[in-house]
C-alpha cells in the first residue's frame, strides 16, 4: 500500500492540472498567474514572483514565492518591463 | 531571492501555539495520525458532523466548491460527491504533509468522481482565488486555528459568489458553563490521554487554549455580518460540543 501511494504521488508530480491555473490568482496581487512548463511554476507577472509546484500541488502560500531576477525572465521584452517597473 | 520574512525562533514547548508557523508545524506533526485520531476521539461522529456541514452549503451538481483548511480532505471528498463529475472542488491547506495525505487518499479511492478535486497549498488569510468564484465554501476545524479570524472571513466573503453560502464547522465555545465543563473534561481525560498514546500530548493540549481563544456562536454570527455576509446563523450540534456557522453572501 505504501509503494502504491508513493507511485501515485510520483504520477501526481509529473503533471500539474493546467486547468487549475485558470482559477488561481497570485495570493498577493490577486492578478492572474501564468503556468511555466519550463520551470514547473506559476508566475505572477504583476509582481514578478514565481510560485513552485511540488508533486502536482501548487504552493501559493506567499512565503513560497520567489522573486524572479531580471535575467530569469524568458523574453527580453518582459525583462525590460520588469526593470523599468523596479526603477520607478 | 526567496520571498521570506525572517521569523523569531519560536520553540513550541509549554507556551501557547501562537504563530501561524507554529500551527503549520503542529498540523504537519499530527498529519500521519490525524484521520485515525478524529475517528477515535469522536467515535466516528465527526463523519456525521461533516455531512451536515456540506449539506448546509447547499452545494449541488455542477458547482465549484472550496474546502478551506482541508487537511487530509474529509470535507473535500464529501463536496466532490455532491458536485459530481461536472463540478469542481478545490481543497486548500497550509500543511504540505496534510495535502500529501489528501492527495494519496484521492489516488487510492475507488470512486472515480474524486478526480474532480484539486489540491492547493495556500494561506486561508491570502487566498489565491479571484473574487466571487465559488458556489460553496466549507471549513472544518480551521477557523479556530487561523491567527486572524476576521481576515479569514473577509477572504471567504471575497471569493464567494453572491447568494452562495459558507459553512464553518468547529468546536463550540459555549456560553453554558456546564457544556464548557464537559468539553474541558473530555479534552483532559479522553483527548489528551489518547493523543499521548500517539506521542502527541502537547499538540492536543493546544485544543483547550484554542477553544478558549475562539469566538462564541453569537460572536461568529456578528463577525460574519460585520464582514458583509447578508445572513449568518450558528448551529450548535452534538449537545453543544460542536458548532457550525452558516453564512450567506
Amino acid at each position: 500500500m505504501v509503494r502504491a501511494s508513493l507511485m501515485l504521488l510520483k504520477d501526481a508530480g509529473r503533471g500539474f492540472c493546467k486547468s487549475l491555473s485558470q482559477i488561481l490568482v497570485c495570493p498577493l496581487s490577486k492578478q492572474p498567474l501564468r503556468y511555466s512548463e519550463e520551470t514547473n511554476s506559476l508566475i505572477s507577472d504583476a509582481i514578478g514572483v514565481s510560485f513552485p509546484i511540488k508533486d502536482g500541488i501548487p504552493c501559493l502560500v506567499p512565503m513560497d514565492g520567489k522573486i524572479i531576477e531580471a535575467d530569469d525572465m524568458p523574453k527580453a521584452d518582459d525583462a525590460a518591463d520588469l526593470s523599468s517597473k523596479n526603477n520607478q | 531571492m526567496a520571498l521570506c520574512i525572517p521569523l523569531p525562533s519560536c520553540r513550541f514547548r509549554h507556551r501557547p501555539v501562537r504563530s501561524s508557523l507554529e500551527r503549520q508545524e503542529l498540523f504537519g506533526r499530527i498529519a500521519p495520525v490525524y484521520d485515525n485520531l478524529n475517528d477515535l476521539l469522536s467515535l466516528g461522529q465527526h463523519r456525521i458532523w461533516k455531512r451536515m456541514t456540506v449539506s448546509w452549503t447547499g452545494a449541488k451538481v455542477g458547482d465549484c466548491a472550496l474546502d478551506l483548511c482541508c487537511g487530509s480532505g474529509d470535507l473535500a471528498f464529501l463536496l466532490s460527491e455532491k458536485v459530481g463529475s461536472n463540478g469542481k472542488v478545490t481543497g486548500l491547506d497550509f500543511s504540505k504533509e496534510q495535502l500529501s495525505i489528501a492527495s494519496c487518499r484521492q489516488g487510492l479511492a475507488p470512486n472515480a468522481c474524486y478526480n474532480n478535486i484539486e489540491w492547493v497549498e495556500g494561506d486561508a488569510l491570502q487566498l489565491p482565488f479571484s473574487d466571487g468564484y465559488f458556489d460553496a465554501i466549507t471549513m472544518g476545524y480551521g477557523l479556530r486555528n487561523v491567527v486572524d479570524k476576521e481576515r479569514a472571513m473577509q477572504e471567504m466573503f471575497r471569493v464567494l459568489k453572491p447568494g452562495s453560502r459558507v459553512s464553518v464547522l468547529d468546536f463550540n465555545k459555549s456560553t453554558q458553563p456546564f457544556t464548557n465543563l464537559i468539553q474541558e473534561w473530555m479534552i483532559d481525560n479522553v483527548v489528551v490521554p489518547v493523543a499521548t498514546g500517539y506521542g502527541l500530548a502537547k499538540e492536543y493540549e493546544y485544543l483547550k487554549s484554542s477553544i478558549k481563544e475562539f469566538l462564541t456562536g453569537k460572536e461568529l454570527e456578528r463577525l460574519a455580518l460585520q464582514v458583509g455576509f447578508s445572513n449568518a446563523r450558528h448551529y450548535e450540534i452534538s449537545g453543544g460540543l460542536m458548532g457550525n456557522l452558516v453564512a450567506t453572501r
